[in-house]
This record gives structure tokens, C-alpha cells and sequence, in this order.
């Protein structure tokens, strides 16, 4: 992944992308409580400005599998698939984790064993 | 939502309403009532009363006479301020409920012997999920104390199958998934089974004596399908067919989305829990305003009936649901998510409402306006939450002994056409799945808390009806022996 760039026009996000780009659900939801809320609420506000421009260039390519997409492309559907991981954290809990919430950790992702 | 036409649905009978309150609190009879109107084609009946100005909906109380007009038995029937969904269930009682069923080793062998090994229970997986002629699923069914293959066979039927070979009795299949083309061998001595079950090899077959193939197929468990949800029962002479046992809530749902909508999200979890625990904690929406305040909370609010939150009730022999007030339009809408609805669509605001006189007649069955989602409850391991026309929940939930469970939560979603919509689908989980943390916050501390001792029964709000009628259906089939009363 590190070879590869986010598309030009997102160039800017180079820094975000080197943190949050992340495959899996797993990974993204680790970065996300490995964070501290300073962390995550600068991502979400640099990221959020341009998120329409994000998903509007992302709306001329096809869906998941990520595989399917060029390389540029697949770096900033992780960084927005990232941008939804963190927006309860900022928009609903306040915080990284959900209060008091049960382990994520026991709370297994089945759909990402069946995709691979 | 104020509107000059109130609309009333879900009436069994022609309609014949007596009288409305309305919200002044004054008391309209039927003879000076503006005007009714009846639809035309209205499956259940119907009717559109049309007032004179705007009114807030939520805020008339009907009533009417939906038994029998001899009785002319005046009972309000929608949206009632006072309603008391539990009084319409006198056999059920107001008492509390006991704690032992949670907590008692001896109870759950009971329950294990008579409800879940002589009962339909919900594996949680559907058909397309073994595709094609061969594909097959391995499911441990600890309160079976058993394993079961599902497995498709080239007349494209899925048949369920006890894992275990007949010839020493060894695991047959030891993936949870697989195809098995034209035979599924086991392991210790090469007998290989045909996907209807058949033995069809035998090494050194001359050696065994007065043998036939014919005596050695797999062991069925009955399998049956609704909607795509493939359901077992373990017991080797089901009285009645799952259709037959699904009853009233096969006709209610049908026509909904389950065939369109794919899954999107499973996650599964152990718990160490009672199984009524994590099965109580997805049968209630009392808990929504406090544990998922930030979700729920101001969605929940409803100024007309500040307590209660249930639009619609309804038992059946064994099943129920309830259907939920909310509207989520009072909801904050956050940057994030007006952009999520803009590039796709979010359940946290957007209840999709549209074509709503459409929907399956039990798909938000009071056709409110502020309808927040339905709860159908399949009697003992199946939940599902109907939040909208393109977003269900199947929570499927399955004891291994009496203080662990299996919970597996999964969202069903409409497939992305877009890498867009990956990320609204995405957001959609998310947002799903962080308030199943919540939810799954307090079943193990629920657990610690009543082996405690503390407390000696629970008290059972109005709201929590689907809980202490689930308890009666329970100690019905442990009282007769794992039969319908």
C-alpha cells in the first residue's frame, strides 16, 4: 500500500490515508480505538469538508469487491470507508469506544472470514 | 404529523366506530363525526376519517367495536393515552416473573429436552447461502448436542443431516462450510455420502457382512425454509410443519424484502449468559430511551404519550411481535449523515416510508406515520427487526449450557452499486452494530447480577409484554412435554 496514492484530486489527504487507509473493519475499528478522540475528531474534520467530493468520485466506480477497483481508487474507499467507521464515535458517543459498550473485540465480523 | 385525514388500518372487520376523543378531550359520537370513508380495497378494512382542520394524529383515540356489534364492547383501539397492551391478555397476569428459569442447571435440561430438541429452532443461516448442488454448512447445535450439516442437493432441496458418520459414528464434514461435489467423504475410513444423504462408498465394501448400503445413510434432521431462513428440528417426527408452527406471521410478513435485500453484516459473539437473557434483551424496546439514548432517545419522544412507546401488540400460539413508536425525523441530523442519505439511504433518519399502504400488512400494521420498527419474535431463538423497507435485522440466538449463549446479529441491506454506497453501507453497520454493543453491555452484568442472589423475581413493565408472554409459552411446552397446548 505504500506505493500506492490516493486519486489527485485527494492528494491533500495523503496524511489522513497513511493512518486510516485501512482494509478490513477490523483494522479500521482498532485504529479507531487505539485513537484518542483528539485523533479521530481531526480526521473527521478534514476529512468531512471534502467528503462530498469523496463520494462523488467514488459513485463512478463499481462496489465492493475492493479488488475490482484501480489501486487510487481502493486507497480512498478505505479512507471513507474509515470516515464511517469513526463517525458514531464523533457524532453519537463523543468518544472512541461505545460507552460502556460490549467488547468489539468478542463482537467477531463474520462477513469478513466469508469474503476472504 | 398534522393532517386534516386520519387513516386506521390493521381493523380485523368493517370498522365501526362509535365515537373519538379528540384532543381537546371532547367527545365526538359517530353521528357527528365530519365524515368516513371506506377504501375500496383495503385487504384487512379500513378507514379515512376527514376532519375539518388539521389535527395531530397521534393525538385522537378511537373507539370502536371491532368484536362483535351485539357486545357493542367499547374498547379504544389505537394510539389510546392509558393503553395497557398486558390487559388485553388477562390469562397472562400482571405478576412478576421468576428468576429461577435464568439461572437453574436443572431448568435449562428441561428446556433443552423439551423446547429446543422437540421445537423448530432458527439456525440463522438462509439458502443462499449454500447455492448450488453440493454447498454445505456445518452448524454446532451445542443444546442439540449434536452437529448438523445443511447441504443443497442437485434437485436444488437443502436437507439437514446429522454430521456424523454411521459407520463409527466420527465427524463427517469438519468445515463450517464447503462444497461437497459429488460426495462428502469422512475422514477415518473413506465412507463417502451423497448430498441427499446416501452412502454411496464404502472402501472394501466386500468385507463387511450381511451389509447393505441402504441401512448406513446419513441420519435427517428435519429441515424446512421460510422466506429464504432455513430452520431445524431435532426432533426426528415434527408434529406440524414449520409453516404450520410459523402461523399468523407467515401471511403478516409476507411480501416483505427478504428475497431483495442481501446480507450485508453478521457478527457473532459468546456469551456468558442464560439464553433468556441475551433472548429478553432483543424483546423489549422499554430500554431504548436510557441504554441507546444517543440512537434512540429523542426519536422515542412522543408528547401525547410520553410513557409508552408500542404502537401495536400482538400474540400468537407461540410467536408475537410489537411495533414501535418513534419518528425519526426528530433525530439530530449530523453532517455525516445527511451525506449518507444523499449518496444512499440511513435507517437512523430515514424511515422510507414511501408506498407504505404497500407494505406487508405486518409491516408497521398500525400504518403510523411514526413508525420506528417492528419486532417479530420467533418463538424460541428468532428475532427479527423490521426497521425498513431496505434494512432487517435476524438476531439468532442459541444456549450452549444454561450461563453461555451464542448470539449472531445480522443486518440485511440493499447490495452497493456504487463504491459509494459501499461507504453508506458501510456507515449503516456501523451504526448497527455500535448500538448492538450497547445492547450486548449488559447481558453478561445481568448475568453476575441475578447469580448474586439479589433479586428473587422481575417485575415486568407494560412495554415488556413480549417477554412475559414468551415465559408462558415456555412453561406450556415444559408443562406438556415439548407439546402445543
Amino acid at each position: 500500500m505504500a506505493d500506492t496514492r490516493l486519486p489527485e484530486p485527494f492528494a491533500d489527504l495523503e496524511p489522513l490515508a497513511a493512518v486510516w487507509a485501512l482494509a478490513t473493519e477490523t483494522e479500521r475499528n482498532q485504529q479507531r480505538l487505539s485513537s484518542t478522540m483528539a485523533q479521530i475528531q481531526a480526521f473527521y474534520d478534514t476529512l468531512l469538508p471534502r467528503m462530498e467530493a469523496v463520494l462523488t468520485y467514488l459513485s463512478t466506480f463499481p462496489p465492493e469487491p475492493p479488488a475490482a477497483l484501480p489501486q487510487e481508487a481502493r486507497r480512498l474507499l478505505y479512507l471513507a470507508l474509515a470516515m464511517a467507521e469513526i463517525t458514531t464515535a464523533v457524532e453519537l458517543h463523543q468518544q472512541p469506544s461505545v460507552p460502556a459498550g460490549f467488547d468489539p473485540q468478542r463482537f467477531i465480523p463474520d462477513h469478513e472470514r466469508t469474503k476472504r | 404529523m398534522f393532517s386534516s385525514e386520519v387513516r386506521l388500518f390493521g381493523i380485523r372487520e368493517e370498522p365501526y366506530i362509535i365515537g373519538i376523543y379528540l384532543p381537546t378531550g371532547a367527545y365526538l359520537s359517530t353521528q357527528r363525526l365530519p365524515k368516513i370513508i371506506q377504501p375500496q380495497s383495503a385487504p384487512y378494512g379500513a378507514a379515512s376519517i376527514v376532519f375539518p382542520t388539521e389535527i395531530e394524529q397521534d393525538s385522537v383515540i378511537f373507539k370502536d367495536n371491532t368484536a362483535t356489534r351485539d357486545t357493542m364492547q367499547d374498547r379504544v383501539h389505537t394510539h389510546a393515552n392509558g393503553k395497557r397492551w398486558t390487559l388485553d391478555h388477562p390469562e397472562l397476569g400482571t405478576g412478576t416473573l421468576p428468576i429461577t428459569p435464568y439461572l437453574s442447571a436443572e431448568y435449562f435440561e428441561q428446556e433443552r429436552q423439551k423446547i429446543f430438541t422437540r421445537t423448530w429452532i432458527s439456525t440463522g443461516k438462509k439458502v443462499e447461502e449454500i447455492p448450488q448442488p453440493g454447498d454445505y454448512l456445518v452448524l454446532d447445535i451445542a443444546v442439540g448436542k449434536t452437529s448438523v450439516l445443511l447441504v443443497r442437493g442437485k434437485d436444488g432441496r437443502v436437507r439437514g443431516f446429522h454430521n456424523v458418520c454411521k459407520h463409527r459414528g466420527n465427524r463427517l464434514a469438519w468445515k463450517d462450510r464447503g462444497a461437497c461435489g459429488t460426495g462428502l467423504m469422512c475422514r477415518f475410513h473413506g465412507w463417502t455420502y451423497a448430498a441427499d444423504g446416501r452412502l454411496i462408498g464404502v472402501p472394501e465394501e466386500d468385507m463387511f457382512f450381511d451389509f447393505d448400503k441402504r441401512d448406513y445413510g446419513l441420519s435427517p434432521v428435519a429441515t424446512d425454509v421460510w422466506e429464504g431462513f432455513i430452520f431445524i428440528n431435532l426432533d426426528p417426527d415434527p408434529p406440524e410443519t414449520l409453516h404450520q408452527y410459523l402461523g399468523e406471521v407467515v401471511d403478516l410478513l409476507r411480501g416483505y424484502a427478504f428475497d431483495r435485500l442481501p446480507l450485508s453484516w453478521s457478527y457473532t459473539a459468546e456469551q456468558k449468559c442464560n439464553w433468556r437473557i441475551l433472548r429478553d434483551s432483543q424483546l423489549e424496546f422499554y430500554h431504548g430511551k436510557a441504554l441507546h439514548q444517543q440512537f434512540a432517545g429523542k426519536v422515542m419522544i412522543n408528547k401525547q404519550q410520553p410513557s409508552c412507546h408500542v404502537l401495536d401488540a400482538k400474540l400468537f400460539r407461540r410467536h408475537s411481535m410489537m411495533s414501535f413508536y418513534g419518528d425519526r425525523r426528530n433525530t439530530q441530523r449530523t453532517p455525516m449523515e445527511l451525506l449518507m442519505a444523499q449518496f444512499g439511504a440511513s435507517f437512523k433518519t430515514f424511515p422510507g416510508m414511501r408506498d407504505m399502504d404497500r407494505w406487508p400488512l405486518g409491516v408497521n400494521p398500525t400504518r403510523s406515520r411514526q413508525w420506528f420498527f417492528d419486532i417479530y419474535y420467533i418463538f424460541p431463538n428468532f428475532h427479527l427487526v423490521i426497521l425498513s423497507p431496505f434494512l432487517f435485522v435476524a438476531h439468532t440466538m442459541l444456549p450452549e449450557t444454561v450461563n453461555r449463549s451464542t448470539w449472531n446479529a445480522r443486518g440485511y441491506f440493499p447490495q452497493p452499486t456504487t463504491a459509494a454506497e459501499s461507504v453508506t453501507r458501510e456507515y449503516n453497520k456501523c451504526l448497527a452494530r455500535d448500538v448492538w454493543l450497547e445492547d450486548g453491555s449488559t447481558l453478561e452484568n445481568t448475568q453476575r447480577g441475578i447469580e448474586s442472589g439479589v433479586l428473587s423475581q422481575y417485575p415486568v413493565q407494560d412495554q415488556e409484554l413480549l417477554i412475559r408472554h414468551a415465559h408462558k409459552v415456555a412453561e406450556e411446552l415444559l408443562a406438556n412435554d415439548g407439546q402445543a397446548g
